[in-house]
């Protein structure tokens, strides 16, 4: 039988039986928790990935009836068992669950690289150059000059003056142009879309991984003189960029062309090969301080279209799909401060509705520029909300880099981010069920499993 | 060497354990009870070589809990059932049975062998060292016979039957444990009961969650998603069961019986999950063998000469009655029984498994003589095994148009 098939005979009952589960599961991790105090230090980590990959599972079950993403339900159940709700998951353990989440994020990479296939990018090249250029240049333009405008709604820059409001305001719409490619892939692998608005927003969102990398450390550059009236523009870190990019690319290339190699001779134990690969390129390109993103993407841009093995790669890395998506975006709910959310959504909310906003702007010139089809002009803003691990990311490097206004910048980025995160998938989804390019291509389900000869 | 070194290292050997499935990637590779795996563990670990240090051992204690608990689980799921094939009650019986005498003989040869040494520790702890080690050496490992048959292709009633019985003798061992573990509650757990209601509990935990996840995976899941509730489950398993000081490898085993009794999957999560045993056991015996100190107390060598000696005799009694219930036994002599001597897998994890739970001198006495035990048994056992199968006529000779693979290790 298969996932459609199935998805579509699961009753009530069916539901109702998983909500039971879910609650008994919470129930006895609630009992353990505040009963049992924890002496075995990373354990609690290994259940409470198990608790978040089943509440996330479960959770994405519920709430499929809605026509929500399964990415919402395991943002949900990670929010609901974190350390601001029912404090399941603690902040310790949130923590400590970061090399995991950095082995997510090279398997959604890697599986983004290998999504892209060069022929579709060639053929939809104009459009890619005119969203990227027009996304770029308005987003950067109007969040920085709203939220230079919104001086009074932010508490931190009443202080400023116009220079270093208009640094910290470059900074800020430097930041918004980032999206998610970890949720685009994550929407793409659930639904299975295939079509015009499904590559274009793949291919957009992965190749905006440079350019917004690109964009960031120019705003700083130019934003530290404005902050800072003691600092000077300086080019160094354009030449820490370009290293930082020149090694991605080559280390990438590096990895895809051994994979590829390694698909051909031996073709086996692919996820053991991916999980070493996993950990072992994270911790050199921690200690290189490559762009892990890119160099994954790379990798896997390379197996898929410098060799013939392609398909083989894409169905190893979809055999390890929801497992990975569970854990990185159920971690990145636990990680939502809610708290300070729940201080800052005015604020927030004002700042992501206007970056929606400017999105969708943006993609009607650049459809209408690159004379794209009506689907594209209609939905192709809608894959380009969600923020995530990138936007948190570059926040965090914001911050370190500027001491000054960094942490309630931090905040605010946070809190931002989280507005997009919980509203962009929906929005993807939404679009792409609308453009009718959702569940053209079947999920594997259990009963098609053969058991091995013997 | 560092932890991330070790993680590698780990990961690779479990690359090329994925390659060393018993009976498939490469028939009869590798010794049926992963010793080697053990003895490379030793060479690298604080009492020889010392690249892998005490205090990244104990960083790994987590990766350690996962492996057992999954390989117990892996073991629940295909516990009653030999391939595709449920086996007999006979051998269920028989193999419930020969676990129980074993490890009966085991147990009170390393308590008598305490007392006569005057080994100065509390009865409870006497009481879990001789338990501990009893439970450890009453099993034989599953690959045993699939190893031999897979080098000879042998075929006949009594390889199928010490199959069965190497499949269903897991049973008890892991009740012990359980029962083992209640003897000395966590300090820190604040909830009080009498001890007997601790097993029970450990059963009841592993049924429960294992009936959740069957009643999960019963609704068509996607084949990740039914990834996701296994590895959840099994992971909620180990992790509550630790931390209430409960025997995680007998919550995991009880998951994997709930999830293989009450789902119509069950063949289908089998093919899924056997293929990751051999992997996660390599990394998990090179833990185990890193562990091992040979010169924690000088009544080592006695208790573990003691048990060693029960367990050879206790497999002798086993093949008495191995032979009274089968007539293909009979014909392969009086020593039968020592075709099971092979231990490996689940008695090195159950040593594991007492190390990390009782750290010092019980953990560790029980799991060197789990090595120790497994070591001798892979001299004896596979040798036995195939010396009673040729007997049996289940090994046909070169002259009989089916050539013998080569030959046996031990």
């Amino acid at each position: 039988m298969t996932a459609a098939v199935a998805a579509a005979r699961k009753g009530i009952g069916t539901r109702l039986a998983h909500g039971i589960l879910l609650l008994a599961f919470v129930g006895l991790l609630l009992f353990v928790t505040r009963r049992v105090p924890e002496v075995h230090g990373g354990l609690w980590t290994i259940t409470a990935i198990g608790f978040l990959l089943l509440a996330g599972t479960l959770t994405s079950e519920l709430i499929e009836p809605l026509g929500l993403p399964h990415l919402t339900g395991y943002l949900i159940a990670g929010i609901a068992s974190g350390p601001h709700v029912l404090r399941l998951v603690d902040e310790q353990t949130v923590k400590s669950l970061s090399p995991v989440n950095m082995l997510a994020l090279s398997l959604i990479a890697l599986a983004g690289g290998a999504e892209l296939d060069l022929a579709t990018i060639r053929k939809g090249t104009k459009s890619l150059v005119w969203a990227t250029i027009v996304q770029c240049v308005l987003v950067l333009a109007l969040m920085s000059g709203l939220f230079f405008a919104a001086k009074p709604l932010i508490p931190f820059t009443r202080s400023l003056g116009p220079g270093a409001l208009l640094g910290v305001a470059l900074l800020w719409g430097a930041l918004a142009v980032t999206r998610s490619p970890s949720a685009t892939l994550g929407i793409l692998s659930q639904t299975r879309a295939e079509g015009p608005l499904a590559n274009f927003t793949l291919a957009f969102v992965m190749a905006s991984d440079v350019a917004v990398v690109v964009l960031v450390a120019t705003a700083m550059a130019i934003a530290r003189p404005l902050i800072d009236p003691a600092a000077t523009f300086t080019f160094d870190a354009f030449v820490t960029l370009g290293h930082s990019l020149f090694g991605s690319v080559a280390l990438g290339t590096t990895l895809g062309l051994f994979i590829a190699t390694y698909l051909k001779l031996v073709n086996r134990q692919m996820l053991v090969v991916l999980l070493i690969l996993g950990f072992g390129a994270s911790t050199v390109l921690d200690y290189l301080q490559f762009d892990a993103l890119l160099t994954f993407m790379v990798a896997g841009f390379i197996v898929r279209n410098m060799s013939n093995q392609g398909h083989k790669f894409l169905s190893y890395i979809g055999q390890t799909g929801t497992v990975v998506y569970v854990v990185f975006f159920a971690t990145a709910g636990a990680d939502l401060d809610v708290p300070l959310l729940r201080g800052l959504w005015p604020v927030a909310l004002i700042l992501a509705g206007a970056r929606s906003l400017v999105t969708w702007g943006g993609s009607l010139v650049s459809t209408r520029l690159a004379n794209d089809p009506p689907v594209l002009r209609r939905w192709s803003w809608s894959g380009l909300v969600s923020q995530a691990g990138l936007a948190l990311g570059l926040s965090t490097i914001v911050a370190r880099e500027f001491p000054g206004i960094g942490t309630p910048f931090r905040a605010l980025a946070v809190a931002t981010v989280a507005v997009n995160e919980m509203l962009g998938p929906v929005l993807f989804k939404l679009a792409l069920d609308r453009a009718g390019e959702t569940r053209r291509r079947e999920a594997v389900s259990l009963a098609s499993i053969r058991p091995p000869p013997p | 060497m560092n932890s991330i070194l070790l993680l590698m290292g780990l990961l690779v050997l479990a690359y090329l354990g994925s390659f060393l499935v018993a009976g498939r990637g490469v028939p009869g590779v590798g010794l049926p009870s992963g010793i080697e795996y053990v003895a490379l563990g030793f060479v690298i670990g604080p009492q020889a070589l010392d690249l892998v240090g005490t205090d990244i051992l104990a960083s790994f204690e987590p990766v350690v809990y996962v492996a057992l608990g999954w390989l117990a689980f892996a073991v629940g799921l295909d516990f009653g059932f030999s391939g595709d094939k449920r086996v007999s009650t006979a051998s269920l019986v028989l193999g419930t049975l020969s676990a129980l005498t074993t490890g009966a003989a085991v147990a009170a040869a390393a308590w008598f062998a305490m007392v006569r040494l005057h080994v100065a520790a509390t009865p409870t702890d006497r009481i879990l060292l001789a338990g501990g080690v009893g439970a450890a050496c009453s099993e034989t490992t599953r690959h045993a016979v699939r190893w031999v048959v897979d080098r000879h292709i042998a075929d006949g009633p009594l390889a199928e039957r010490l199959d069965e019985v190497a499949h269903t003798d897991d049973f008890f061992p892991l009740l012990a444990v359980a029962a083992l573990f209640a003897l000395e509650p966590t300090r820190h757990v604040i909830v009080r009961m009498p001890l007997r209601d601790w097993p029970a509990i450990t059963i009841g935990l592993g049924l429960l969650l294992g009936g959740g996840a069957a009643l999960l995976v019963r609704s068509e899941l996607r084949l990740d998603d039914t990834w996701g509730v296994l590895f959840g489950v099994t992971l909620i398993a180990i992790g509550t069961s630790a931390r209430l000081g409960l025997s995680t490898l007998t919550a995991t085993f009880f998951v994997g019986i709930a999830v293989s009794l009450l789902s119509r999957h069950r063949r289908e999560l089998r093919a899924m999950v056997s293929p990751t045993e051999r992997p996660v056991l390599l990394p998990a015996l090179l833990l185990a063998g890193a562990r091992i100190d040979l010169h924690m107390s000088p009544a080592l060598a006695w208790i573990a000469a003691a048990a060693i000696g029960a367990r050879l005799a206790s497999k002798v009694v086993v093949g008495w009655m191995l032979a009274v219930s089968s007539r293909s036994a009979r014909s392969a002599g009086p020593f039968v029984g020592l075709s099971l001597l092979s231990s490996g897998g689940l008695a090195v994890c159950i040593g594991l498994v007492f190390a990390l739970r009782f750290p010092g001198f019980v953990g560790d006495t029980v799991l060197t003589i789990a090595v120790l035990a497994a070591t001798v048994g892979e001299f004896i056992g596979p040798a036995r095994l195939r010396r009673a199968l040729r007997a049996a006529g289940e090994i046909r000779e070169p002259g009989d148009g089916r050539a013998t693979a080569g030959g046996v290790a031990a």
